[in-house]
């Protein structure tokens, strides 16, 4: 607070007057250098838990360059200027669910993937971060107060796509996607005489959802209960990983020197199980870098946020800043066995283009949040 | 420019915002504690386990056996060594799916020349499981031109045991055989692959473990898929040390050239170390075909009938008939119950005083007046009689178990049988019955209850041989090989066992004599004795011996057995042979020539010996 300008002085602009062209474009360093770091951070582990696939991490890094791009010229923009295409991209979101479970992507035996020939990925995957800021925009697009029918609303779509996503199916995916839906909703304030009637509902129409899911989605909440009970199925995972982060140790075993990861025990190392990667090869050591890191990121992206001019800006960077935690929590929980497996990748880690894009188009936004005093 | 109330506005929800920012947060940071406790437990706290874990995951040891050990006679010559076959495998979870690819190996590569027994499809899915070994190499061009055909089924190149001899040695060397439970736990200190061969019988089982050697390993890493990355450690394997087999080449084959495939035995063995010159029991078998290192044509029926497999010259348990005699000579003599020259008068027949019963003679008019060597060179068996019935069972059976009957000789053989030396106490145990004086009759000539092997009775020669002493028979030595003593039978009187030499040396050298066919002037002094034990007893009282007999012979396997006990040359014997010829009838026309060429054979193996000491 010590740094904000007196009110009666010039409100928007700071006081020192030396000019810096790398402040102005990044907008805020410590933010800025620490995402370059993690981003690094994960393309090292990419090479070694690729295989040390060089096609693979160099693909990546062009997507971290365009990512970087559009963050970059996200937050140059004016929240109000593009409140508006954010609040209606729900709806390009919402065809695309439709279009995957119309039209499945061949070889893979769930409809969650567009296929683009060049490029793949999943719409869910950009509903993550789309829905809860489509769901900001809408209730923060009149000045005035929000209105008790825009609660239902908002909460209906989240619910919806949910539900799509559900379809194809990915349980996992559906409750993340509806609770960072929730989240947003939650920080405009949705009155607490309608969260209990939402809590109501649940603990009645719950018996009747269990008794709907499939047998794999079954199987992988109770997978999540005893590991030990299904050692090649899903629990394999699991146990591969865990094996994986508790060899590792302090110290760990070295860059490019975990058996587990260079001989392909654990599966989909490079992309959802990149964590154990880091915890075999660069132990608990490792580990606490990358929290470190995060945290700080975590900590700017709040003070941002809750300092942010707009209630806009303020629900957006506090929004995507709990999506971010949550996200970082649940693939990091999942790695080491304590929720089942979910399909969420470690953020701007895991391999992955749309992952990568879709969360630097988020730290766009957080950035064009940003005070210029701050 | 805001206005009061908007900023006051703006106020309340930042307030709230912050309210709800808590909310929120604090139960995730709970969340994050938690995360961040499993995975201090996890990498320092059972780092350990997991360490130890991720190593299970990557290292494979991966045994490396020793080829096996060989056999090689005396004088080097190899007679069981290991040869690179080309078989044919399929996985044993692809059975069931293979039928027409099976089908076309059997039309397209064996050109129906080959039976497939299809294996057993219960058992470790993962095994490969052989289809056809020792692939010839027309055999294997054809595979490789059908190979896309058969994409189930894989070749591999294997060492297999294999005997140059063929059959000749087959009931010495015997067979290896997959391994089973038993062999596990029999050899438990050593690896066996899932696919193992193990000795089943004969020397292979009597050495397996010094044969199979001892096993290295690689210890490799592997991959997910077990694709092996590098190797990490390799400890050779040790070199199993190859077994001296005491037999002689040429003895050995002589023996099976002789008993040519009638069903029979020879055993001949050195008196003076115990090694044994040669072990034949006919009919035999191919080991090879049961080492999967040779094809042969599956037995017959009929050749099983003659139990191809069963080892007489060491399991075959034969009454040893008029060979005994000499042994109750002796006891005779050493208990007093007769001198040198007692003359007992053989009328044809010897009645009981007990119960009036006749026991009879093989000669219808008897020999007449018959003292001890008379009775061994004409082999009366009415002086026998008489004599055993002085001799009670109690010492005749004493007496005997110190020549080894009734005990195996240990000979490093698996299959040994102890055979029957009957006493009160047997029969009342196995039979139930009270000993009968008549019993200790029939023991007196060779017959009834008791019984003898081949070898144990060539070992209880070589103790009339010896005066004596004897070593216990082996088949394998080592370079430093010692004889080792078995028993040592002390006389009262130690010109007994002239006594019993020069009856057994006239056996053939006198006119008389039961073996005088084997006499020639020229040749070198034999001793021994003839015997011929008879299957089916004679109990008809009224027709003579021979006639009863012309009966009986209709069947051949009623027909007696031919024996001839010796041993060569006098006065310094080196082979003791034992012939027993099933069914041949006579033991001085059919078993008794055999033991002579044997005898024979080893001096002019011996005279080569020295003449070229190589």
């Amino acid at each position: 607070m010590s740094k904000r300008t007196p009110l009666d002085y010039s409100i928007n602009k700071p006081l020192s007057t030396d000019y810096n062209p790398f402040r102005y474009v990044v907008k805020d360093i410590p933010l800025f250098i620490s995402l370059i770091l993690i981003l690094s951070f994960g393309l090292l582990m990419l090479y070694s838990s690729s295989g040390q696939s060089l096609a693979m991490v160099s693909r990546q890094f062009i997507y971290i360059l365009g990512g970087l791009a559009i963050m970059t010229f996200v937050s140059h923009l004016k929240p109000e200027s593009y409140k508006n295409i954010l609040m209606h991209s729900y709806w390009l979101g919402f065809l695309m669910l439709i279009y995957v479970l119309i039209n499945p992507a061949e070889g893979y035996s769930t409809s969650r993937w567009i296929d683009l020939g060049f490029f793949s990925f999943q719409p869910s995957e950009i509903l993550r971060l789309i829905l809860p800021l489509s769901l900001v925009a809408y209730l923060c697009r009149k000045e005035s107060k929000i209105k008790f029918s825009d609660w239902f609303l908002t909460t209906f779509a989240a619910l919806l796509v949910s539900y799509l996503i559900f379809e194809q199916p990915d349980l996992g995916t559906s409750l993340i996607v509806f609770t960072s839906g929730m989240i947003p909703i939650f920080l405009a304030g949705l009155p607490l005489r309608i969260i209990a009637s939402y809590l109501l509902i649940i603990a009645l129409i719950s018996p009747y959802v269990w008794s709907n899911l499939l047998e794999y989605q079954k199987q992988r909440i109770l997978t999540y209960f005893d590991s030990n009970v299904d050692p090649l199925g899903d629990g394999w995972n699991i146990a591969q990983s865990q094996t994986a982060i508790g060899s590792g140790g302090f110290f760990g075993k070295g860059y490019l020197q975990g058996t587990q990861s260079q001989l392909n025990f654990i599966p989909e190392s490079h992309s959802d199980f990149i964590f154990s990667v880091i915890g075999e090869e660069l132990g608990l050591l490792g580990i606490a870098f990358l929290f470190v890191v995060y945290s700080f990121i975590l900590w700017r992206v709040f003070k941002i946020g809750l300092m942010a001019q707009s209630t806009f800006e303020r629900l957006a960077c506090c929004s995507l800043g709990f999506i971010f935690l949550l996200f970082i929590l649940i693939n990091v929980s999942m790695v080491v066995g304590i929720i089942p497996v979910v399909g969420v990748p470690l953020p701007l880690i895991s391999q992955g283009g749309t992952s990568i894009v879709v969360h630097l188009l988020a730290f766009g936004v957080i950035l064009s949040s940003k005070r210029p005093q701050l | 420019m805001k206005n009061l109330q908007d900023l006051r506005k703006e106020e309340m929800e930042i307030k709230s915002l912050k309210g709800r920012f808590r909310v929120i947060l604090y139960p995730l940071l709970v969340l994050c504690l938690i995360g961040s406790f499993k995975i201090v437990q996890l990498t320092v706290l059972q780092q350990d386990s997991f360490e130890a874990e991720s190593d299970k995951n990557r290292i494979v040891e991966i045994p490396i056996y020793p080829a096996r050990g060989l056999f090689k006679l005396e004088d080097g010559t190899v007679i069981a060594e290991n040869i690179v076959t080309q078989e044919l495998l399929i996985k044993r979870s692809l059975l069931g799916i293979s039928k027409l690819q099976i089908d076309l190996l059997k039309e397209k590569v064996f050109e129906e020349t080959r039976k497939i027994n299809l294996p057993n499809k219960n058992g470790n899915p993962e095994e490969f499981i052989l289809l056809a070994g020792r692939l010839t190499e027309k055999e294997i061009a054809r595979y490789e031109l059908q190979k896309d055909s058969l994409p189930n089924v894989v070749i591999r190149a294997k060492l297999r045991r294999y005997l140059p001899h063929g059959n000749l040695f087959s009931h010495v060397i015997g067979h290896l055989g997959p391994v089973d439970k038993e062999d596990r736990v029999i050899f438990s200190d050593r690896q066996y692959s899932y696919d193992a061969y193990v000795g089943k019988v004969g020397l292979e089982r009597a050495y397996e473990q010094e044969l199979k050697g001892v096993s290295g390993k690689r210890v490799v890493e592997v991959d997910v898929f077990g694709n092996q990355v590098r190797e990490i450690e390799r400890i050779s394997p040790k070199r199993p040390s190859d077994i001296t087999v005491t037999l002689n080449l040429k003895l050995q084959q002589l023996a099976k050239e002789e008993l040519n495939g009638r069903r029979g035995a020879v055993v001949a063995l050195d008196p003076n170390t115990g090694k044994v010159k040669a072990l034949v029991s006919s009919p035999d078998y191919n080991p090879n075909s049961l080492n999967q290192s040779e094809l042969a044509n599956s037995l017959s029926k009929e050749d099983l009938e003659d139990a191809p497999f069963f080892n007489r010259a060491i399991s075959g348990s034969y009454p040893p008939a008029s060979t005994l005699k000499p042994f109750i000579g002796l006891l005779g003599l050493e208990a007093e119950v007769i001198q040198e020259d007692t003359i007992i008068e053989d009328k044809g027949f010897f009645q009981l005083k007990e119960d009036g019963r006749k026991y009879r003679g093989w000669k219808e008019d008897g020999h007449g007046k018959v003292n001890l060597k008379k009775a061994i060179v004409e082999s009366s068996d009415v002086y026998f009689y008489q004599l055993s019935s002085q001799l009670t069972i109690d010492r005749i059976s004493d007496f005997l178990s110190m020549f080894g009957f009734g005990e195996i000789t240990g000979i490093d053989l698996v299959t040994e049988s102890k055979s029957i030396l009957p006493n009160r106490n047997w029969k009342l145990g196995t039979m139930g019955e009270t000993w009968f004086v008549g019993d200790t009759i029939n023991i007196g000539i060779g017959q009834g209850y008791i019984t003898s092997t081949p070898l144990q009775l060539a070992v209880s020669i070589s103790a009339l041989a010896n005066k004596g002493k004897t070593y216990k028979p082996v088949l394998a030595v080592r370079n430093n090989f010692n004889p080792e003593n078995y028993f040592e039978v002390f006389l009262r009187e130690v010109q007994h066992w002239d006594v019993i030499e020069e009856s057994m040396i006239s056996v053939i050298e006198s006119w008389n004599g039961t073996a005088h066919n084997l006499y020639s002037e020229d040749s070198i002094s034999i001793a021994g004795k003839t015997g011929t034990a008879q299957i089916k007893s004679l109990m008809d009282q009224e027709l003579t011996v021979s006639e009863e007999y012309e009966d009986v012979r209709q069947n051949i396997r009623d027909r007696d057995h031919a024996l001839f006990a010796s041993y060569g040359p006098i006065p310094e014997p080196n082979l003791v042979v034992v012939v027993i010829v099933e069914n041949g009838e006579s033991g001085s026309a059919v078993a008794a020539p055999i033991a002579k060429k044997l005898i024979e054979e080893y001096q002019n193996e011996k005279k080569n010996e020295q003449t070229n000491p190589s």
